[in-house]
């Protein structure tokens, strides 16, 4: 294990996360790709801490931070979409159509 | 945690929101504009509190660990908490919002307040971000309060996937930051990180993250959906509020901090700021809808700010600050009246918000289409009104730091714009009126636009002691 791999593997998280949220048709599947995105910051995060500045907690306790953060934005996500969805009956984004100009 | 004391306006803010949502468990749905009362009261508190932070800088300012408390921050604090005010001021006159939940309302503005007066003071990442995400979390909300309204939830689902997107960006490019500087404190960073391309790449993810919240240009999608479906009280505030606090950051961070000059960024910030005050100017021509035209006009006013942080000189520092102030009494001026009018729109007529519901409003109330024309003179910076004063400052601060292809950029679009803000002016002046019934103008929302009023022909013609405080307040630590 070594920090090249991790970084890497959250390089290649936070590509695959940003490509599902700018190509799904789907709110639900765009957040599932934002949430990609958050935890390829977090694997960083603690790669970086672990391997490059072993001596503090900065990083890991910013990852804890992220975490709480993601979890609290998937909450408002969700109630919204359930919002939308009791009006407008639908979860996909190109029928989200009345507001343009 | 030092100098934990430094933040206590914010402290009290946050608790006394807290306390609003709990005095909703106690208030009965009929009484639910106390609730408005006691979050425009807490909001003055907390402005009082902050003047004692001013009063005494020897005790309330200083470094503490995650945070700068100085009279740069403290100003914006103002501003930020003066924009809270006015807005719940025209809550109270808005009656689309659900009564039910008018706790949660309050609750929600003033925490989202909470946040961006510790967005102000941040100096550091994981300050910022939390505060960032405070902000967005508690707007998302507030532009989809209005459950029932199908075009509400539109506005709020677009505005939090951009949001959720951007924030997303701006944590990787975080931890990018803190692999290769071994800390998130912007304060102390080595000189020798400016030539990283890896630091430059965190650098520029985080400033997108900040671009989302200023609306500044590859950054600005969602502006004129989440504004047109939001309730216009929110609208005013998120046109307003976290737009002057992220530039805030932004002035911060890249003036102060970490200076564009240093990081070869400066010509990428120019090229930002051309680039939103020209969007937002030219799709502001085909616009019908007022909340939309404001929306667009407000990315431009974006625009128009950014110039000072770009040129980064003192006079840039002020420029921003001047404008920023400015920019709330105008703005909040124009939002007022057009929740005013939309309003009272003839039943079946379509759009409220269209340009036609303003149709022969001098002839209905003239005081107030007189007031409109007031907010959007200054807003197109006509000189007699305080809108002159502030693009004045900022071009001149472009051309004292040799920016002068921008200078002449924004003069052009300011031109350019006269064009769409006089649109309004039209329909209000030289459109027949459907009827002669003149509008009824509520106490709260008549106290929102007389301090708008004041603020933009009392500063317009006399700037003197505007252009004092604002120099005295130009100072920041470290």
């Amino acid at each position: 294990m070594t920090l090249s791999s991790c970084l890497l593997l959250s390089g290649a998280l936070f590509l695959i996360g940003i490509f599902g949220a700018l190509t799904r048709r789907n709110v639900i599947g765009i957040l599932m790709g934002i949430e990609l995105m958050f935890n390829a910051a977090n694997l960083n995060l603690a790669a970086f801490n672990h391997f490059l500045h072993p001596g503090g907690v900065a990083g890991q306790c910013l990852a804890l931070f992220i975490i709480a953060i993601a979890a609290a934005e998937v909450v408002v996500g969700l109630a919204l979409v359930l919002a939308i969805n009791r009006n407008a009956d639908t979860v996909y984004v190109e029928e989200f159509n009345l507001l343009k100009g | 945690m030092s100098g934990l004391h430094l933040l206590f306006p914010e402290v009290a803010l946050s608790v006394m929101a807290l306390g609003v949502m709990l005095a909703d468990l106690f208030i009965a749905a009929r009484h639910g504009r106390v609730l408005y009362h006691l979050g425009w009261i807490a909001s003055i508190v907390a402005l009082l509190l902050v003047g004692v932070t001013i009063s005494d800088p020897a005790r309330y300012q200083g470094v503490g660990t995650l945070w700068s408390v100085d009279p740069m921050s403290q100003f914006f604090k103002m501003l930020v908490l003066l924009t809270t005010v006015l807005c719940l001021l025209l809550g109270l006159e808005y009656e689309d919002l659900p009564p039910a939940h008018a706790g949660a309302f309050n609750a929600l503005l003033l925490l989202s307040t909470a946040g961006l007066m510790f967005l102000v003071s941040a100096v550091d990442l994981l300050e910022a971000f939390v505060a960032l995400e405070l902000v967005s979390l508690s707007s998302f909300i507030l532009v989809g309060f209005e459950r029932s309204r199908s075009k509400s939830n539109e506005g709020a689902i677009k505005y939090f996937l951009f949001g959720a997107f951007s924030s997303a960006i701006m944590a990787f490019g975080i931890s990018l930051f803190y692999g290769v500087a071994g800390t998130t404190r912007l304060i102390g960073l080595s000189r020798s990180l400016a030539s990283n391309p890896v630091f430059l790449l965190a650098v520029l993810l985080i400033l997108l993250g900040f671009a989302f919240k200023a609306s500044i240009a590859p950054m600005h999608f969602w502006v004129p959906d989440a504004y047109e479906g939001a309730p216009t009280p929110v609208t005013a505030y998120l046109s307003i509020a976290p737009k002057i606090a992220a530039m805030a950051v932004l002035l911060r961070v890249f003036t102060i901090l970490l200076p564009a000059s240093a990081l070869r960024l400066t010509g990428l910030l120019a090229l930002l700021a051309a680039l939103t005050m020209t969007i937002g100017n030219f799709t502001a021509f085909f616009q019908d809808n007022v909340k939309r035209l404001l929306a667009y006009s407000s990315i431009a006013q974006a625009g128009y700010i950014m110039i000072g942080i770009v040129a980064g000189n003192t006079l840039g520092l002020e420029g921003v600050m001047l404008y920023s102030f400015i920019y709330v009494a105008m703005n909040i001026g124009a939002f007022a009246v057009a929740q005013l009018v939309a309003s009272q729109a003839p039943e079946g007529a379509g759009d409220r918000y269209g340009l036609s519901s303003f149709d022969g409003l001098a002839q209905r109330s003239f005081g107030l289409a007189l007031a409109m024309a007031f907010f959007l003179l200054s807003l197109s910076g006509i000189p007699p009104l305080a809108g002159f004063i502030g693009k004045f400052y900022i071009f001149s601060a472009a051309v004292q730091s040799g920016h002068y292809w921008l200078a002449a950029c924004a003069v052009v679009n300011s031109v350019v714009s006269v064009y769409y803000y006089m649109k309004i002016a039209y329909h209000m002046f030289f459109m027949p009126a459907p009827d002669q019934v003149p509008l009824r103008l509520g106490p709260y929302l008549c106290g929102g636009l007389a301090v708008a009023i004041a603020g933009v022909v009392i500063f317009g013609v006399y700037p003197e002691p505007l252009v004092a405080s604002v120099q005295a307040s130009a100072q920041y630590l470290p």
